[in-house]
């Protein structure tokens, strides 16, 4: 998906404003509560219970076999 | 050379387009004062993901030239916005709000800016948004590669997500109008917390060519602005069929309030819960005059149930396995730990392993949402509730552990309305209905597929009895 048409002069100014921004500072960067702060393994653990949560909500679903799934919408 | 009024910044399209016909000064000198204000108060909300002064000010000249020679290309002709950093525009950094993306150039301009160019509007920056529009989920306000969008109502309240930049800059009158996209909720709650007038289009309605794709069934691109009028106007500009679009819808939007017809005969459902029970108690107040407005407009105002779904399981799952498609490349690379949000890296990492019976039994039963919803709007034409049952959350509050106490209401109304409305692909205005707490608070109008122009009819009549759209939030007392 990213260019390969640019010149290298195109790049380099691009990539010096990137630079700028990855550089500021942002106002007021908030304190986060450690009281809701998860370690990595543990946020990966509530991703993954919340999605085995989402799949028995649509387990519960009664899908009759004739349902296909959507991809038009209609005026 | 002209001096151009400080109202000008919370002028309405048609206003300044008045003005630049009257040459009461240049579309340059518009240009300069609105790319001074978006530098100078941009960083101070953390609005401001890139300024682009310069192509601003080639742009202006060019425009200025055809305003000299009497060439008028329409309402938007001169007028300064802002685009989400989701957008692509050739050679200049789209970071997508995520420090992974922050040395990303396109070679290509996103079809919405190329539209908004001819028609001679001037982007004058890209505005800062949530980290991927948020990915699956999201903790904390802070979830961006520029920080939390800060309240210019009130800086230590969150702008809303994931279009921050976007409602912020609208808000503080930095840029006349912005665009912005929703998957779920992306445009609709901006535009609610930060006082301002948002368009969610109907899917398909708005090319997404050059935008970052986050959910491809989902995504939209819509107007953020100051009235549904303007909201009009912009959406008029942007729609339209692109065969770089693959959901394109192929169809137009001319925008044509006028030809709306008469609101007596527009029956509005809505569910007395979501105006009261299901609202935090200090925006009651207000979401019952708007309910009383409403009503004044001679629409046919009707109680109504929505139909019922498990929306949230749904939508989370879509987005979620369309998101790690999306970004599979970033996950597995080990990228996607350079994001700033604990939540989104591992929902990001989690929705590698949905099971794709759980992703198509969820499109299966979208199918049968939208076949609900048509049936529902055999019906009615609108539905109405508040776009967010209250206003915007301390920047430090967990966006996953609401603040407010209220018990769960007995009966669910509207309240799942942005998930639902997503899901069957249905158009959205947010209109600003009064404040909670000191800070802005909105009503949002869904409609079926494509008809935007009742929902913009309603929004201006709304607005010419109310000016909740033409409160301006503190910004230049603090400068």
């Amino acid at each position: 998906m990213a260019t390969t048409k640019l010149t290298r002069r195109e790049i380099a100014t691009a990539l010096s404003v990137s630079s700028v921004l990855l550089g500021q500072t942002p106002a007021s960067p908030p304190p986060i509560p450690q009281s809701v702060t998860l370690s990595p393994d543990d946020e990966l653990k509530a991703a993954r219970d919340s999605i085995r949560q989402n799949s028995e909500q649509l387990a519960k679903f009664p899908l009759p076999m004739t349902t296909e799934p959507a991809t038009r919408f209609k005026a | 050379m002209a001096t151009v009024p400080d109202d000008i910044f919370f002028a309405t399209i048609a206003e300044i387009n008045q003005k630049l016909k009257a040459k009461e000064f240049s579309v340059r000198e518009l240009t300069k004062a609105f790319s001074d204000r978006l530098e100078r108060l941009g960083p101070r909300y953390n609005a401001l993901a890139l300024s682009l002064r310069h192509q601003a000010d080639r742009e202006s000249r060019d425009v200025d030239g055809d305003v000299k020679r009497e060439r008028f290309r329409g309402p938007l002709q001169g007028i300064p916005f802002g685009a989400k950093d989701l957008l692509a525009y050739a050679k200049q950094p789209t970071t997508w709000g995520a420090r992974p993306y922050a040395g990303q150039v396109f070679d290509y301009t996103a079809t919405t800016l190329t539209k908004l160019a001819k028609a001679g509007a001037i982007l004058t920056g890209k505005l800062a948004m949530v980290e991927l529009a948020g990915g699956p989920a999201y903790r904390f306000a802070s979830a961006s590669l520029t920080g939390p969008g800060l309240n210019p109502w009130d800086r230590t309240r969150w702008s809303g997500g994931s279009s921050s930049g976007s409602g912020i800059a609208v808000a503080a009158g930095l840029v006349t109008f912005a665009l912005g996209s929703e998957t779920s909720g992306s445009i609709l709650t901006p535009s609610a917390f930060c006082g301002i007038t948002g368009l969610r289009p109907t899917y398909g309605l708005v090319s997404r060519h050059g935008a970052m794709a986050l959910s491809w069934t989902l995504d939209k691109i819509g107007p953020m602005c100051r009235s549904a009028e303007d909201c009009g106007l912009v959406l008029h500009d942007i729609a339209g069929a692109d065969s770089q679009d693959p959901a394109s819808a192929g169809k137009s939007f001319y925008y044509a309030p006028q030809f709306t017809r008469d609101l007596k005969y527009v029956r509005v459902g809505f569910a007395p819960v979501d105006f009261d029970d299901a609202a935090e108690s200090t925006a009651r107040p207000d979401f019952a005059k708007a309910l009383e407005t409403i009503r004044s407009l001679g629409l046919q105002v009707t109680e109504v149930k929505l139909p019922e779904f498990p929306y949230g399981p749904i939508i989370s799952t879509i987005i979620s396995s369309e998101a790690a498609s999306i970004f599979e490349p970033l996950i597995k690379s080990g990228k996607v730990d350079e994001l700033v949000d604990q939540k989104q890296i591992a929902g990001l990492k989690a929705g590698l392993e949905i099971p794709a019976t759980d992703y198509l039994k969820a499109m299966r039963i979208r199918g049968l949402i939208q076949s609900a919803f048509s049936d529902l709007f055999d019906n009615i034409d609108v539905l109405l509730a508040p776009s967010r049952p209250g206003p915007a959350p301390k920047i430090t509050q967990p966006l996953d552990h609401p603040a407010s106490d209220r018990p769960m209401p007995k009966a669910p109304g509207l309240t799942a309305l942005i998930p639902a409305g997503n899901l069957a692909g249905l158009p959205a205005l947010s209109l600003p209905c009064g404040f909670a707490d000191g800070m802005p608070i909105a009503i949002q109008l869904v409609g079926r597929p494509f008809t935007e122009n009742t929902l913009l009819a309603i929004g201006r009549d709304f607005q010419a009895r109310t000016d909740w759209h033409r409160r301006r939030p503190p910004v230049d007392e603090r400068t």
